[in-house]
């Protein structure tokens, strides 16, 4: 198996601020990695980095052996999923729209997306569940149905790895249980390296197959019950994680633990 | 009303002010869905201070007024990203300023004969040879730049982030989009005015954002609610002898308000 990405004692400040600091791990293609932590944490920065699109201060970031610059141009490796709030909800579109824009790279320059995109793109939203709604108003469809639709954008692009930034914001529980259902079959499907961040760590660790817990500094990285221990969620979270451990949220990983 | 498509300076009228509409109704699309109304007022009001060096250097006005206000464009744009300042500070600065040097240049201008009042408040009616043929040079040349970017121009609206990881040069086309918007400023001032053009950039823009089902769409209805605006326009100016530019103004937000109206009775 290859290396998808590895990271080397990479770190970042911005302003003079610490925002990541000499953070080192790597992942296997095919493996579901999910990035936990608080707000504020480092992991929209961390992805970011690994994107191409921020500078790290030092450090050296790899993907499939080479730099993520250099991957900007080219064909393209990641589907990307921006986090939801940053996505305008009214944007004039419909959900077949949408899901070309992910095949704009492919199509080039003064190419606007043909037949065979087309095809690609309707492809991507059966696979999504959603191809009955490709000719519906973007800013006609749930939260939900949204994020299904940018899911399916992401990967009309032929990716090789999936970044998702906080992909169930807008979802209500009992979607998100399907959600991440839906991921897991789509890394095994596609064969996906996929890489979501989120700040619940509950649910996410049923669902990963590694995690890492990132608060600025890079607390854990490994099998995802590993992260369930009271000193990494305490050195993760600081004081708050009380509150954590007795949520509702966290009496799933109890029962997680025990299996 | 007929001899109003007889005479020539209606007939440059008319010609002049399609043609400028239809830049900015492209134009418009965009500033609508980028939420860049304001910085579009700030240059346009910034353009005085451009058109004033022109008078006090006795260069074209015209070109003065696109170099100035692509300055404070680039200007304003990057004192906002560098975050010291938010960019409406920075416009709310930047526009002032450049109104003030405007003021101050006029008054130390030894040619008070000039045409102030058209730069202020347009003047469609007495458009020279020159500009029209530099009107119909630089809407052509604006129109081509964003029309061969437009995909990569809805990836950026969409998600600038998504643009760049799509290899997309944000940073480049930004700039050339607000090289663009300066330029279709400084040209529209001659039919609505410095004090009436961000008008043209942003209510068709915003018409066209109640129908429309996609961004080519949306540009297509901007396109005509704009022509549609100037051409009503100019006929009530003419019979009704009223300002063209303020007339072109009131037609477009007639428009807007009855396409609102429409909308929310779902009637359209």
């Amino acid at each position: 198996m290859s290396t998808a990405i590895a990271i080397e004692n990479l770190s970042i400040s911005v302003k003079g601020k610490e925002i990541l600091k000499n953070i080192n791990f790597s992942l296997e293609a095919g493996r579901f990695l999910g990035i936990v932590g608080p707000n504020g944490g480092g992991k929209t920065t961390l992805v970011k980095i690994i994107l191409g699109i921020l500078k790290p201060s030092s450090g050296r970031v790899r993907v499939f052996g080479e730099s993520p610059e250099s991957l900007l141009t080219g064909d393209p490796v990641f589907g990307y999923l921006p986090q939801h709030q940053n996505i305008d909800p009214n944007f004039p579109a419909t959900s077949l729209d949408v899901v070309l824009m992910g095949r704009y790279k492919k199509a080039g320059f003064l190419k606007w997306p043909g037949k065979k995109d087309r095809a690609k793109a309707m492809e991507c939203l059966a696979t999504m569940g959603v191809d009955s709604l490709s000719d519906i108003p973007y800013s006609n469809l749930s939260g939900g149905q949204q994020q299904r639709i940018s899911i399916a954008r992401a990967l009309a692009g032929e990716p090789r790895i999936l970044v998702l930034d906080e992909p169930s914001t807008g979802i209500d529980v009992v979607g998100q249980e399907d959600f991440y259902h839906l991921l897991k079959g789509l890394q095994k499907k596609m064969n996906l390296t996929i890489l979501m961040v989120s700040h619940d760590i509950g649910t996410v660790t049923s669902y990963v197959d590694e995690i890492s817990c990132l608060n600025i500094n890079l607390y854990y990285h490994g099998n995802p019950l590993g992260a369930l221990d009271e000193k990494v969620l305490k050195s993760l979270y600081g004081k708050s994680v009380d509150l954590l451990l007795h949520s509702d949220v966290c009496d799933k990983c109890e029962r997680l633990r025990q299996e | 009303m007929i001899e109003v498509f007889s005479s020539p300076f209606m007939q440059k009228a008319f010609l002049v002010g399609i043609l400028v509409s239809l830049l900015t109704g492209i134009i418009s699309a965009f500033v609508v869905l980028r939420k860049m109304s304001f910085i579009g007022v700030g240059i346009s009001h910034a353009a005085f201070g451009g058109v004033a060096i022109g008078f006090f250097t006795g260069i074209n006005p015209l070109i003065t007024a696109i170099i100035y206000s692509i300055m404070v464009a680039i200007g304003i744009e990057s004192t906002g990203r560098r975050g010291r300042i938010s960019e409406d500070t920075s416009i709310g600065i930047f526009y002032a300023v450049s109104m003030a040097l405007g003021i101050a240049l006029i008054s130390l201008s030894a040619a008070y004969n000039i045409d102030l009042f058209g730069y202020l408040f347009g003047n469609i009616l007495a458009i020279t040879e020159t500009e029209i043929y530099l009107t119909l040079f630089l809407s052509v040349a604006v129109a081509g730049v964003i029309l061969m970017f437009l995909k990569e121009f809805f990836l950026i609206t969409y998600n600038e982030e998504l643009a760049r990881v799509s290899g997309i040069r944000v940073k480049l086309l930004n700039t050339l989009f607000l090289v663009a918007l300066s330029v279709t400023i400084v040209i529209s001032i001659r039919i609505v005015g410095i004090i009436l053009v961000s008008a043209l950039l942003v209510i068709p823009g915003a018409t066209a954002r109640l129908f429309a089902r996609n961004l080519l769409a949306m540009i297509a209805v901007s396109c005509i609610s704009g022509a549609v605006s100037v051409v009503a326009g100019l006929l009530l100016s003419y019979q009704y002898n009223v300002a063209p530019g303020a007339a072109i103004v009131l037609t477009a937000a007639g428009i807007f308000f009855l396409s609102l109206l429409l909308k929310k009775r779902d009637w359209l």
